[in-house]
C-alpha cells in the first residue's frame, strides 16, 4: 500500500527513466570550503555600521512577581539608548511556536525569564546598565517537579493569569485506547510493571543564539539564528504588529539547532523591538550560561509501563502512563510519546496515557526526537525486561511482535478513529537483522560470565518507528527553479542549512532533474526575500517536505527547456532526455545539444520558471522511518564508567540521497543519544528550583573520547511520495540509542537501570548492592 | 589611557602593533580589532574549544588568554592556514570526509589538529581524539574528524617524501 504519486500539488512529474548521475552519490557538502576556511559568516560575525548592543536582565528566580522596577539609573548612563520593561511594553506578546508568551511579564515563571532589555553603544555599557536596574521581587516557592505538582490539590500559580492555552494542556491526559486492557492482563501468562525516568536535556548548540535586527523605518531586516526563516518572519511580524511583507529574515549559517532554534528566537523579538525604538541596528547575543537558563530544553519524563504477554512471546496488553514536565512554556504535542508505543508493536489491548504538567522548570520544546527518544528508552527497555521474564531472546521477541501496520494516526484529532493504516514503507525487520549481525548478537549469551575482572562486556539492542513530515500548515513547502538565457540556473528554497546539508541535498535534486552537475545550481536559501514559504529545518522534515516541491520545480523547468531545445534539434520535446549537461534524443543520444546552448533559446530577461508545492500527507497512510541499533558496552564495576565500544546502526530512511551526508547524520544522532544515556542531565536545586549546572564543565556533553565505533547501514525502501523515496534522517537516529546502551549494560552486569542518565555512581551502587546480596 | 597597553605580535605571519584595552581577550582582539572572524566564540570561558588558535606552537583557548599576553609571540588562526590560496591538507580532508556539519566548531577543531600534526606528524587515532578532547562538536562529526586527520597526516607525509625525493 502507500501512495503511488509524489506528494506535490498538481501532476506528478514524469520519471527520469534513466540512471541517476547525482542522487545517491557521495558529493561533498557545498559550503564545506567556507566552513573550513573560517570564511562562513554566521550572524555573530556581521559588522554593521551604527550597531547598538542589547543586553537582557534575566530573573534569577524560577517563580516570582515583580513588585517594582526602577530603571532610572540605567537610563542615565551615558551610551544607553533604550530600556524596555513591562511598564513600557504592555500587551506585547512573543511566540514560541504558536504559543503566545508575554514578552516582559509581571509574573516570572522560570529562572532566566526576561525582566528588562537594554540597548547601548557597546556591550560593556549595556551590561553595566542592566546591573543598574533595580528590581523588587516577591519571591514565591517554585514548583519544578512534575510529580510534586500533581500531588497539589490546585494547580500552582505558575504564569500570568492570562497565560493562554495553559488550561487546554495542563494535566489533561491524552489517551490512546483499544481492546480490553483488563481482559488482556487476565489472559497474560507474565505481567511486568516498571517505572522509568528520563532527565532534562539541553541542546548545547556550540553557537550561542545571536540576532542582529535593523528597522530602517520601512522594513525590518533580521539576521537571525533560527532553523526556519519563514516561521521566524511570521512570528516576528505578528509580535511587532507589522505586515509580514515588511519583515525579512536571513540565516546563511547556523551553528547548530537540534530543535532549539526551530522557531523565532526570544532574543530576536527584543532585538527587533529595540531597533524599532532606537532607529538603529541592534545585536543581542546570549552567553553560554544564558543559553542553559533561558532557552527551551527537553522535558524530563516519567513512564510507568505494565505489559502482559503469553509464554509463546505474544504481547497481549500494554498499559503506559507518561508524565512530561513541560516547564512554564512549551511547544507541546499531547500524544507524541505514546504514539510510538501504539505503532511499534502489534498489541490488541492498550491503554496509553500522556500528560503534560506545567511547572517552573524553564521552557521546553523540540530537541532531536523530543518525544520519541524518552518514550523509546522506556518502551525498548521494557521490551528487554519482558523478554527476560519470558526467557526469550530480545531480538526474536521484537521480530515476533513488531507492528506490520500502524494503529494510530499522528494527528491527535484522528486518534480515536479505528484505523488500519498503511506504513508508506517499512524495513524494520531487515534493520534489526543487520545490526544484530554486525554486533555479533550470538556473543550476547554467556558474555557476562566470560568477562574477566572488574570490566564487564555486554550487548543490547533497540528499535524504533518515527513519523516523517506532514506537509500541511505550518509546514507548507514551496520551491522554484529558474533557467536563464545565459545558462544560470537558480533554485529558490526558503530553508536554512542548519548543518544537515540542506543546501547540498536540494541542489542535488535540482541538478538530477535538470541533468546538470550540482555546482551548476545557484541556490537562494536561508532568506525570506525571493523565496516562497518553506518549513523550518526540524523534526527531520526538510527532506521529506522540501524534496518533492524541489523535484517538481526542477522537472517543470526542464520540460519547458525541452520545448526550446526541441525546436533547435527539430524533434518533439517528448523525445528528449537530459544528463550530465547535455540534452539529447532518447533514441539517438548522439543527436544532442548542450544544456548551456539550449538556454540561448530562452528569451533574454524572461527566464523559464518551474515551481513546486508540497501536498499534505494523505490521511490513510503513515509516513514513517524505521531503524534499529545494537550496542556493545564495557562496564567498569569499580569506577562505574561505561565505555560504549561499538554501535551498529541500521536505518530505513527510504532512499539515501547522499551517503556522505547521511552518515554524518547517523554520527550526530549517536552523539546526542550517548550523552542522554550516560552523562547529560540538567540538575536543579530542590528548594530554590535554580539550575545548578549551567556550564559545559558541569553539564556533560560527549567529547571525542566518548564516541564509540559506529557502523551504519542504510536499508533502502521504495516510497514514491518523496523525492527519489527519500525521507528525513536526522533526529530519528538517536531515538533507540539510550535503550540499546541500557540493555547492553544489563547484559554486562545483570542490573536493570530505569533512570537516565546511567552515571558511574548508579553503577557503583548497583554493583555494590549485588555483591552484598551474593555475600 | 591607563587601561591601554601597546602590543606587538605576529598574526598569521604578519606583524601587528596596536594599543589595546588590557582587559581584552585574544579572541576579542582577533575578531573585533583584526576582523579575523574565523575564530569563533562559543562559551567565552574556556569550555567548548571553538576559539582555539595556535600561540607559538601550542593550541590554546583564545577566550581565556588576554591579548596582552600574546604580545611578542606568534599567533596562527584558521585564516593563516591557506597557503597562496591553497587549502591546508587538514582543510581539504575535512571537506572530503565531511568532518563538518554546522561548521561552528570547525576552525577551532582544525587549529587543535594543526598543532597536533606540527608536533606529531604521524598521530594514532588515540592521539587525535586526545588532541581534540577539549573541542566540542555537538553535531557529532568526531569519527569523520578522526578519519580526516589520519588522511591529512598521510598526505602530508607523502608530500614530504616526494619533496625529499625531489632534492
Amino acid at each position: 500500500m502507500g501512495v503511488d504519486k509524489l506528494l506535490v500539488k498538481g501532476t506528478t512529474p514524469p520519471q527520469l527513466d534513466r540512471e541517476l548521475t547525482v542522487i545517491g552519490k557521495p558529493i561533498n557538502r557545498l559550503d564545506g570550503y567556507e566552513k573550513v576556511t573560517g570564511n562562513a559568516r554566521y550572524t555573530g560575525d556581521l559588522k554593521i555600521p551604527g550597531l547598538l548592543h542589547g543586553k537582557i536582565l534575566l530573573c534569577p528566580h524560577p517563580r516570582a512577581r515583580i513588585v517594582k522596577i526602577d530603571v532610572s539609573r540605567a537610563k542615565e548612563l551615558e551610551g544607553v539608548k533604550a530600556v524596555l520593561t513591562k511598564d513600557n511594553t504592555k500587551g506585547w506578546l512573543t511566540y514560541w511556536y504558536n504559543v503566545p508568551q508575554i514578552a516582559l511579564p509581571e509574573c516570572i515563571t522560570y529562572e532566566g525569564q526576561e525582566v528588562a532589555v537594554v540597548a547601548a553603544e557597546d556591550i560593556d555599557t549595556a551590561q553595566k546598565a542592566v546591573g543598574l536596574i533595580e528590581v523588587e521581587y516577591e519571591i514565591l516557592p517554585p514548583m519544578t517537579d512534575a510529580d510534586e505538582a500533581l500531588t497539589k490539590p490546585l494547580p500552582p500559580i505558575i504564569a500570568d493569569e492570562n497565560y493562554p492555552l495553559r488550561d487546554n494542556i495542563d494535566r489533561k491526559p491524552c489517551l490512546i485506547e483499544r481492546g480490553d486492557v483488563e481482559k488482556g492482563f487476565a489472559e497474560s501468562d507474565v505481567i511486568v510493571e516498571e517505572t522509568y525516568t528520563t532527565p532534562t536535556q539541553c541542546h548545547a548548540t556550540i553557537q550561542t543564539r545571536v540576532c542582529v535586527a535593523n528597522w530602517d523605518g520601512q522594513q525590518l531586516t533580521v539576521w537571525d539564528s533560527t532553523q526556519g526563516v519563514w516561521y521566524s518572519k511570521g512570528a516576528l511580524a505578528k509580535s511587532l504588529g507589522l505586515e509580514p511583507e515588511k519583515v525579512r529574515v536571513i540565516v546563511k549559517y547556523l551553528g547548530g539547532g537540534f530543535g532549539s532554534k526551530a522557531w523565532a528566537q526570544r532574543i530576536s523579538y527584543y532585538a527587533a523591538k529595540l531597533s524599532m525604538a532606537t532607529g538603529r541596528p541592534v545585536k543581542i547575543e546570549r552567553t553560554r550560561r544564558e543559553e542553559f537558563l533561558a532557552h527551551s530544553h527537553r522535558f524530563d519524563c516519567k513512564f510507568i509501563i505494565k505489559m502482559g504477554a503469553k509464554w509463546d512471546g505474544t504481547i497481549t496488553t500494554i498499559y503506559e502512563k507518561a508524565v512530561l514536565n513541560i516547564g512554564a512554556v512549551s511547544r507541546y504535542d499531547p500524544m507524541s510519546t505514546i504514539w510510538q508505543t501504539s505503532n511499534l508493536y502489534a498489541c490488541p489491548n492498550v491503554h496509553l496515557e500522556q500528560m503534560g504538567v506545567f511547572t517552573n522548570r524553564g521552557t521546553t520544546g523540540p530537541l532531536r526526537a523530543p518525544y520519541n527518544m524518552p518514550n523509546n528508552f522506556a518502551l525498548e527497555s521494557h521490551i528487554d525486561r519482558m523478554a527476560d521474564a519470558l526467557g526469550l531472546d530480545p531480538l526474536q521477541f521484537r521480530l515476533k511482535n513488531r507492528a506490520t501496520y500502524p494503529r494510530t494516526h499522528i494527528r491527535p484529532e484522528l486518534k480515536d478513529k479505528e484505523m488500519k493504516l498503511a506504513f508508506s514503507s517499512n524495513k524494520l525487520d531487515e534493520c534489526m537483522k543487520k545490526v544484530t549481525e554486525a554486533i555479533g548478537w550470538e556473543r550476547r549469551k554467556g558474555g557476562r560470565e566470560a568477562s574477566n575482572g572488574a570490566k564487564k562486556r555486554g550487548i543490547g539492542m533497540a528499535s524504533f518507528v518515527a513519523h516523517q513530515g506532514g506537509g500541511g500548515y505550518p509546514n507548507n513547502a514551496n520551491a522554484d527553479v529558474s533557467v536563464n538565457h545565459d545558462g544560470v540556473i537558480r533554485l529558490y528554497a526558503g530553508v536554512v542549512d542548519i548543518g544537515g546539508g540542506q543546501k547540498t541535498i536540494f541542489s542535488m535534486i535540482a541538478a538530477e532533474e535538470l541533468g546538470v552537475a550540482v555546482d551548476n545550481i545557484d541556490v537562494i536559501y536561508g532568506d525570506t526575500e525571493d523565496t516562497r514559504y518553506a518549513p523550518s529545518a526540524h523534526s527531520s522534515r526538510c527532506t521529506a517536505e522540501m524534496g518533492p516541491p524541489v523535484l517538481k520545480a526542477a522537472s517543470e523547468a526542464r520540460q519547458k527547456l525541452f520545448e526550446v531545445a526541441a525546436k533547435m534539434l527539430d524533434v518533439n520535446a517528448g523525445e528528449l532526455q537530459s544528463k550530465n549537461g547535455d540534452i539529447y534524443v532518447k533514441s539517438d543520444p548522439s543527436h544532442s545539444i548542450s544544456f548551456k546552448k539550449a538556454c540561448l533559446g530562452i528569451e533574454p530577461n524572461n527566464p523559464i520558471w518551474g515551481s513546486g508545492s508540497r501536498e499534505a500527507n494523505p490521511e490513510d497512510t503513515l509516513f514513517s522511518s524505521f531503524g534499529a541499533q545494537a550496542a556493545e558496552v564495557e562496564v567498569d564495576t569499580e569506577t562505574g564508567e561505561v565505555n560504549v565500544v561499538k554501535i551498529a546502526v541500521a536505518q530505513d530512511f527510504g532512499k539515501v540521497l547522499n551517503p556522505k551526508l547521511c552518515t554524518s547524520q547517523v554520527y550526530g544522532g549517536i552523539e546526542i543519544g550517548v550523552g542522554y544515556a550516560l552523562t547529560e542531565e540538567g540538575v536543579y536545586d530542590k528548594k530554590t528550583g535554580k539550575m545548578l549546572n549551567s556550564s559545559f564543565h558541569e553539564y556533560k556533553i560527549p567529547c571525542s573520547l566518548d564516541i564509540p565505533i559506529i557502523e551504519p547501514f542504510f536499508v533502502e525502501s521504495e516510497d514514491p511520495g518523496f523525492a527519489y523515496s527519500a525521507r528525513g534522517g536526522a533526529e530519528v537516529v538517536n531515538t533507540p540509542t539510550p535503550a540499546a546502551i541500557r540493555n547492553a549494560i544489563y547484559n554486562a552486569i545483570g542490573v536493570w537501570f530505569n533512570d537516565l542518565p546511567i552515571t558511574p555512581d548508579k553503577i557503583i551502587n548497583a554493583a555494590q548492592a549485588k555483591k552484598e546480596k551474593v555475600v | 589611557m591607563q587601561n591601554k597597553r601597546h602590543i606587538a605580535l605576529s598574526v598569521n605571519g604578519e606583524r601587528i602593533e596596536s594599543d589595546i584595552d588590557i582587559r581584552m581577550t585574544l579572541a576579542e582582539f582577533l575578531r573585533e580589532d583584526l576582523g579575523l572572524i574565523g575564530t569563533k566564540i562559543g562559551c567565552n570561558r574556556g569550555e567548548c574549544g571553538c576559539c582555539t588558535v595556535i600561540l607559538d606552537d601550542k593550541a590554546v583557548y583564545s577566550c581565556t588568554i588576554l591579548a596582552i599576553e600574546a604580545s611578542g609571540r606568534t599567533v596562527t588562526t584558521i585564516e593563516g592556514l591557506l597557503n597562496n590560496g591553497e587549502l591546508h591538507p587538514l582543510q581539504s580532508a575535512f571537506i572530503e570526509h565531511d568532518a563538518v556539519q554546522c561548521g561552528y566548531c570547525t576552525p577551532g577543531m582544525i587549529m587543535s589538529l594543526k598543532a597536533l600534526l606540527d608536533r606529531e606528524p604521524h598521530p594514532s587515532e588515540e592521539d587525535i581524539k586526545t588532541a581534540i578532547d577539549g573541542n566540542f562538536c555537538r553535531c557529532g562529526c568526531y569519527p569523520n574528524i578522526v578519519n580526516a586527520t589520519l588522511s591529512a597526516s598521510e598526505k602530508m607525509l607523502q608530500k614530504g617524501d616526494e619533496s625529499l625525493n625531489g632534492c
